[in-house]
């Protein structure tokens, strides 16, 4: 089959590589019919994630139809899945309490220690993501070896098209789990950093959730303009003081939750983020974690943080003295994907969302190479590449 | 005081505490070598000559079930590196796998020493010329969490560290080793199988 492969830092080459097939009983194999780029395939395209090798399957946004099962799945040939970026076993004390991306058991032994020493404990497996997360070949490919098919992929309906369901298998429910984290009062203020995908979500889903007003921050026009189609308020980061605007819009009083959705690649000027932009370059392990420090300064007292964005390392610098002085709770993690997939899904169904409006992009997978180049480099215009294979 | 001679003072009292320590540990009585280290060494990396290392993993079974496992699950025997585990027709004989077997510079004959329904199964090697190795399989009630499985196992270094470079080595890999059979095993019984991201079966 073809599939999307890492060959180095900034470089993804399709190549040929073999067919998956059926290893654990388990198991099924998918036939990949859509899948997507995601900001966190631009971490190991920029090489900021550790432990990703040469020729490493990427992807872990991708749906497709069921062409072979293990003798314990209980899907059927033909059925059609999104698939969750995140694996679980649906057994394990976490995933029998629906905190599926903290599972024990999906990542197999060998790839737990690196993880464990990094963070305490080893993670989850997830598809096209590290070998800190198992090295599961992902879904930039033809086909796909889904472990646990008996409980990981979302059987979907046959009349809603790909592109309306596609986003179900990890950046709609990231959306949607950073807005419960926030814990939304109706009428609350959020403010909400990054307008990508994730963040678009997260403003989306911070007005179902009955916000009142949705502040957007970012600095590419492009994506401000589609936060304001939502409803935001946008804020450019490049033409204003974000402290001192998100007082002035709130009466002095600061948002009553913070949502950082840009994670480890922060942008900007800002001196904190240029000495992080350093040691990130010379490999000394830390985030630039600007966003995430202007997120907790400029919640309210007794506010939230919550933080989809991604983070692998340390941060510098961290305002600790602000997040206990304010009192603020911080909740974060990899998405629990599948704990919200139905819910999500029935309001796709109901037309309440149509998440194919941030599609900006469709490509062959032989094109790969371009839809990453261009999803990092022309933010503008490239705000969610869709390909197939 | 300013900061520095704080910090100087501070930590020249950690030292002498850590010092004193040190010294009082030292001036402990005798260890009796005969009570067997892998029951009573718990939290210890030494005990006597023996050098003990462990691990733990919660499983939601019943202690049971995690028995039934180690005594009759032939794929986790197969998966197995350093955990011994009940040999089919004699089951108070023990078998170590691979691993075990190539750190052990001597021939390995393990046999249970002690079992208590439910809670533990002890064992130890036998033999003159055997390399000399004391484990035991503890379990212990985690709550809604599952059952504790603890290993401990106590080994005489020169008889198994000979063929790897030091004794820490030795140490280490068999920490690890353990910790991963154990996970292998509450994949098992948790899951039905051991997790793996090989594309196809025949793949390395
Ligand atoms: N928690 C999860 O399970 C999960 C799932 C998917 C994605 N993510 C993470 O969410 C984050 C966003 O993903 P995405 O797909 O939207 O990525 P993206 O790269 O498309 O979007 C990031 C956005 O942040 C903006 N930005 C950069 N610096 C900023 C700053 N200083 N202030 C405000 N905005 C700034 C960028 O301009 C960009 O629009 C990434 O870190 C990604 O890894 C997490
Ligand atoms: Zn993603
Ligand atoms: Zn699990």
């Amino acid at each position: 089959m073809r599939a999307a492969t890492f060959q180095g830092k900034g470089d993804i080459d399709v190549r040929q590589m073999p067919d998956p097939a059926i290893v654990n009983p388990r198991d099924c194999i998918i036939e990949v019919t859509s899948t997507a780029i995601c900001g966190s395939d631009l971490h190991l395209y920029d090489g900021v994630i550790p432990g990703v090798a040469k020729d490493d399957i990427l992807g872990h946004e991708f749906m497709g139809r069921v062409v072979a099962t293990g003798k314990e799945s209980t899907l059927e040939v033909g059925q059609r899945v999104v698939v969750p970026f995140t694996i679980f076993c649906g057994q394990c004390f976490h995933c029998s309490e629906q905190r599926y991306s903290n599972c024990d058991n999906s990542c197999p032994v060998e790839d737990q220690e690196v993880a464990e020493k990094a963070f305490g404990h080893p993670m989850a497996g997830m598809f096209g993501y590290s070998h800190l997360t198992g090295g599961f070949a992902g879904g930039q490919a033809e086909y796909v070896r889904i472990p646990y098919s008996d409980v990981v992929p979302l059987v979907v309906p046959e009349d809603i098209p790909d592109e309306r369901l596609l986003f179900l298998s990890d950046i709609l429910p990231t959306g949607w789990m950073a807005a419960l984290n926030a814990e939304i009062a109706p009428g609350d203020t959020i403010a909400v950093w990054g307008c990508g995908p994730v963040g678009l979500f997260a403003i989306l889903s911070a007005f179902q959730q009955k916000a009142g007003r949705v502040i957007a921050i970012d600095g590419v026009k492009g994506r401000l303009d589609m936060a304001e189609q939502l409803g935001a308020e946008p804020v450019n980061f490049h033409e204003t003081d974000i402290l001192d605007a998100l007082k002035q819009m709130t009466g002095g009083v600061g948002p009553d939750a913070v949502i950082d959705a840009v994670g480890m690649e922060a942008h900007g000027f800002a001196i904190d983020n240029i000495a992080d932009r350093i040691k990130q370059t010379v490999g000394i392990g830390q985030d630039r974690a600007h966003v995430l420090r202007q997120a907790i300064m400029a919640c309210r007292k007794g506010g939230r943080v919550s933080v989809p964005g991604v983070y692998g390392g340390k941060a510098d610098l961290f305002p600790l003295g602000a997040l206990m002085q304010k009192g603020l709770q911080l909740r974060t993690g990899q998405t629990h994907v599948r704990r919200f997939t139905a819910e999500l899904l029935d309001l796709i169904e109901r037309d309440v969302i149509d998440p194919s409006f941030l599609i900006s992009h469709r490509l062959p997978l032989d094109e790969a190479a371009t839809g990453y180049r261009n999803f990092r480099d022309h933010q503008d215009e490239w705000i969610k590449v869709v390909m197939h294979p | 005081m300013t900061i520095a001679n704080w910090a100087r003072y501070g930590l020249a009292a950690t030292l002498a505490t850590a010092a004193g320590g040190v010294l009082i540990y030292r001036r402990k009585p005798g260890i009796n070598h005969d009570a067997a280290p892998a029951r009573s060494a718990r939290h210890r990396r030494r005990f006597g000559d023996y050098r003990v290392t462990g691990a733990t993993v919660t499983i939601r079974a019943t202690p049971e079930q995690i028995r039934a496992c180690w005594q009759g699950n032939a794929q986790l025997w197969s998966a197995l590196e350093y955990l011994p585990f009940p040999e089919g027709n004699q089951p108070d004989l023990l078998l170590p796998p691979s691993e075990l077997r190539d750190m052990a510079s001597r021939p390995l004959l393990t046999r249970i020493v002690a079992e208590r329904e439910d809670e533990l199964i002890a064992w130890r090697s036998e033999g003159e010329g055997h390399a000399d190795m004391h484990g035991r399989l503890r379990f212990r009630d985690n709550g809604s969490k599952g059952t504790a499985v603890e290993v401990i196992m106590a080994v005489r270094p020169q008889h198994f560290a000979s063929a790897w470079k030091t004794e820490a080595m030795m140490a280490e890999a068999l920490k690890l080793g353990l910790l991963r059979d154990l996970r292998r095993m509450k994949m098992l019984i948790e899951t039905g199988e051991i997790a793996t991201a090989r594309m196809r079966p025949d793949a390395a």
